[in-house]
């Protein structure tokens, strides 16, 4: 491509880097502070963004190891951060994992098979789901709670539970996958289905592979949905030892005592499966799975 | 191998009848050809034989096994889509292996059946490819490959060749053609193109929102079309209309007073309408003659367009009682101007009349 530019053209392409400059400074800042908290030395929210002095303290804290302060006192970690971090991934690629299993399956029936009240139950679904979680927060602990006196592993303070009842806010990612299903030719699946093809054997071998990047994006949503979520996390859970991340990173911060420090190196460990999984996720993500199947 | 029966099959969608009752035999081995405008129900019909849509009344038989309730897979039919429909994720060879994959037939097995329809359709060296790097014709191939290897009872074509250009169209018309004779294998094909309907068919189905208009050979269709509908559609460019009155009529011969006051005679036998009713007069374009002097069966009309294709000269005469042009086919050197005033032969074996329902009266050659 090499479209005859007008002289103008390079003032404009300079003002257009500046501006997106400025954005991704806008944007950056943020998480530059808190890197920059996280190496401070002390506790501190306040300060410059380049920190006078690099100390290492926070990190080693949050890593589970314990060093020396100043004052030749031995300062053991509060808290088992990495513990949380594990509990965190943990319940955020159990949960994906079957936000994506069950969404799939809906969307295909939303997206390809007839039933009554097909689009008012799609609304409804989204309707649903539209209501902020916390107002159910109550009634989410009610149910675990007496679920839990059923069915332990489903009870209060249980991992299972709050796979459970992440597992349920699936409707956005039903929609999402029904949309992309519903760009893809039918005619694809109806000729699998003359070639033999039960419906499930459509779907698995024929309209599934085809949807690979949507599934990926959507296990994407639901493992980021998970990993930073903190209001029903800390409805379902209590002890220590099973708080996820974004819970238990809170606990940081309690009245007396604001260890800023210790929060924000919790808090970018935090991301660091978030960035892992996207990174790992994008080479599934491409574009044009469904070329060349129909003339379009 | 089988043939088909169709009884009064009828489908709608919700409270739209698409299909209004037909009823159909096809041979075993038979190349038949459903042809009508688009919109008409050829999709819809062949869908039904399929089993991707299901048949609101009638029976389905396809060999001696009703087929009304069996799913697609046990109809021992394959299709192959307009839009070729091909698994984009899929090489070629995986494409047409799919079927028997599903079948769980063996690997050698599969592998031959494969070799054998890429050998039949000249796409050996692209077995490997993905849909994706085929042109428009080769994924065509691919598609017809993929119904091969099922070695179905039954082939079904939507509009196979719609998407492909002029020529290669007329390549491909040809190698189904060849197809049908090598596999001899009951073929249903689906088509708004007259012309491919007429190259292609053993017997077409010319069809018409929703009804069968007429069944018959191509060129029973072209000679002697059961109605206005058939006549028109058959033939290319169709055939002429002008509308004029039944004067008298005998067993072999009528007489008919076109809009303009000229006389003409048709072969056919008009005994059952009354003298003085309204009829539609047809001839086709090849035809109607140029080069003649005014007299008995002629008309006159003005050129209003001249088409010059080299071997062939088409003129466009204003006629009266005729809503289009009045079309003449005339050797690709002869000479007439637009303005001109012309004289029309109209040959009465060639002629054709339509009572005011469109249905034809017999012709009596
Ligand atoms: N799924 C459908 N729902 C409602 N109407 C349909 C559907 N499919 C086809 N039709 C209608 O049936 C008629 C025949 O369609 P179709 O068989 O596709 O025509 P053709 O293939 O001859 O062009 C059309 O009027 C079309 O609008
Ligand atoms: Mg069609």
């Amino acid at each position: 491509m090499a479209i005859v530019l007008d002289k103008s053209h390079r003032w404009r392409v300079v003002a257009a880097h500046l501006g997106l400059i400025a954005f991704i400074s806008l944007c950056m800042f943020p998480f530059l502070m808190i890197l920059s908290i996280s190496l401070r030395p002390g506790n501190f929210a306040v300060g410059s963004l380049i920190p006078d002095q690099i100390s290492f303290e926070h990190w080693k804290l949050a890593l589970g190891i314990s060093y020396q302060a100043e004052d030749g006192s031995l300062v053991t970690p509060p808290f088992p951060v990495l513990l949380w971090l594990w509990n965190s991934i943990k319940v955020a690629l159990i949960s994906a994992f079957i936000a994506v299993l069950l969404s799939t399956t809906a969307a295909y029936a939303f997206a390809r098979m007839k039933f009554r009240g097909k689009k008012h139950w799609m609304t409804a679904l989204l309707l649903m789901q539209m209501f902020p979680t916390v107002l159910a927060l109550i009634a989410i602990f009610s149910i675990f709670d007496y679920l839990g006196s059923y069915v332990k592993v489903l009870g209060v303070d249980s991992h299972w539970a709050l796979i459970l009842a992440y597992a349920g806010g699936i409707a956005l990612h039903v929609w999402t996958i029904k949309g992309y299903y519903d760009t893809i030719p039918v005619e694809i699946e109806e000729a699998a289905v003359v070639d033999g093809a039960t419906h499930w054997q459509a779907f698995k071998y024929v309209l599934l592979p085809m949807a690979k990047p949507i599934l990926m994006v959507v296990f994407l949503l639901a493992f980021i949905g998970a990993i930073i979520e903190y209001p029903v996390a800390s409805v379902l859970l209590h002890q220590e030892a099973n708080l996820t991340l974004a819970v238990g990173s809170k606990l940081f911060l309690y009245e007396q005592k604001y260890l800023w420090g210790d929060f924000a190196a919790a808090a970018i460990l935090s991301g660091m499966p978030i960035t892992l999984v996207f990174v790992l996720s994008q080479r599934w993500m491409v574009g044009g799975l469904t070329a060349g199947g129909v003339k379009g | 191998m089988a043939g088909l029966v169709l009884k009064g099959i009828k489908k709608s969608y919700g409270d739209v009848q698409t299909l209004h009752g037909i009823d159909l035999e096809i041979q075993d081995g038979e190349f038949i050809v459903f042809v009508g405008p688009s919109g008409c129900g050829k999709s819809t019909l062949l869908r039904s034989i399929a089993g991707l849509e299901e048949i609101s009344a009638g029976e389905l038989y396809i060999g001696k096994k009703r087929v009304n309730d069996e799913p697609p897979s046990k109809r021992g039919v394959a299709m192959v889509f307009q839009s070729y429909a091909l698994y984009p994720h899929m090489s070629v060879h995986e494409n047409m292996a799919f079927s028997l994959k599903l079948a769980g037939a063996s690997k050698e097995e599969t592998n031959a059946a494969v070799d054998r329809a890429a050998k039949i359709l000249q796409i050996e060296p692209l077995l490997d490819r993905k849909p994706k790097a085929l042109s428009g014709g080769q994924r065509q191939r691919v598609a017809i490959g993929r119904a091969i290897v099922r070695k179905p009872d039954v082939f079904l074509f939507d509009e196979p060749l719609s998407n492909l250009d002029a020529s290669l169209r007329v390549q491909m018309r040809v190698e189904l053609s060849k197809l049908h004779g090598e596999l001899k294998s009951t073929m249903i094909y689906v088509t708004h193109d007259q012309v491919e309907a007429m190259t292609l068919a053993n017997r077409i189905v010319v069809l018409s929102a929703g009804r069968i208009e007429q069944v018959g050979a191509p060129l029973e269709l072209y000679h002697r079309p059961a109605n206005l509908f058939v006549a028109g559609f058959i033939g290319s460019p169709k055939m002429n209309f002008v509308s004029g009155q039944l004067i008298a009529a005998d067993e072999k011969l009528a007489q008919i007073k076109l809009k303009s006051g000229a006389v003409v005679k048709a072969a056919v036998d008009a005994r059952r309408l009354k003298p003085g009713a309204a009829v539609t007069f047809g001839v086709r374009p090849e035809h109607a003659s140029i080069d003649v002097e005014p007299g008995d069966s002629t008309m006159a009309g003005k050129i209003q367009v001249v088409e010059r294709l080299g071997d062939t000269t088409y003129f466009y005469l204003e006629v009266a009682g005729s809503e289009t042009s009045f079309i003449v086919r005339a050797p690709g050197d002869k000479h007439a101007k637009v303005g001109e005033n012309i004289v029309v032969g109209l040959p009465l074996q060639r002629c054709y009349v339509f009572d005011e329902k469109g249905q034809a009266c017999p012709v009596t050659w």
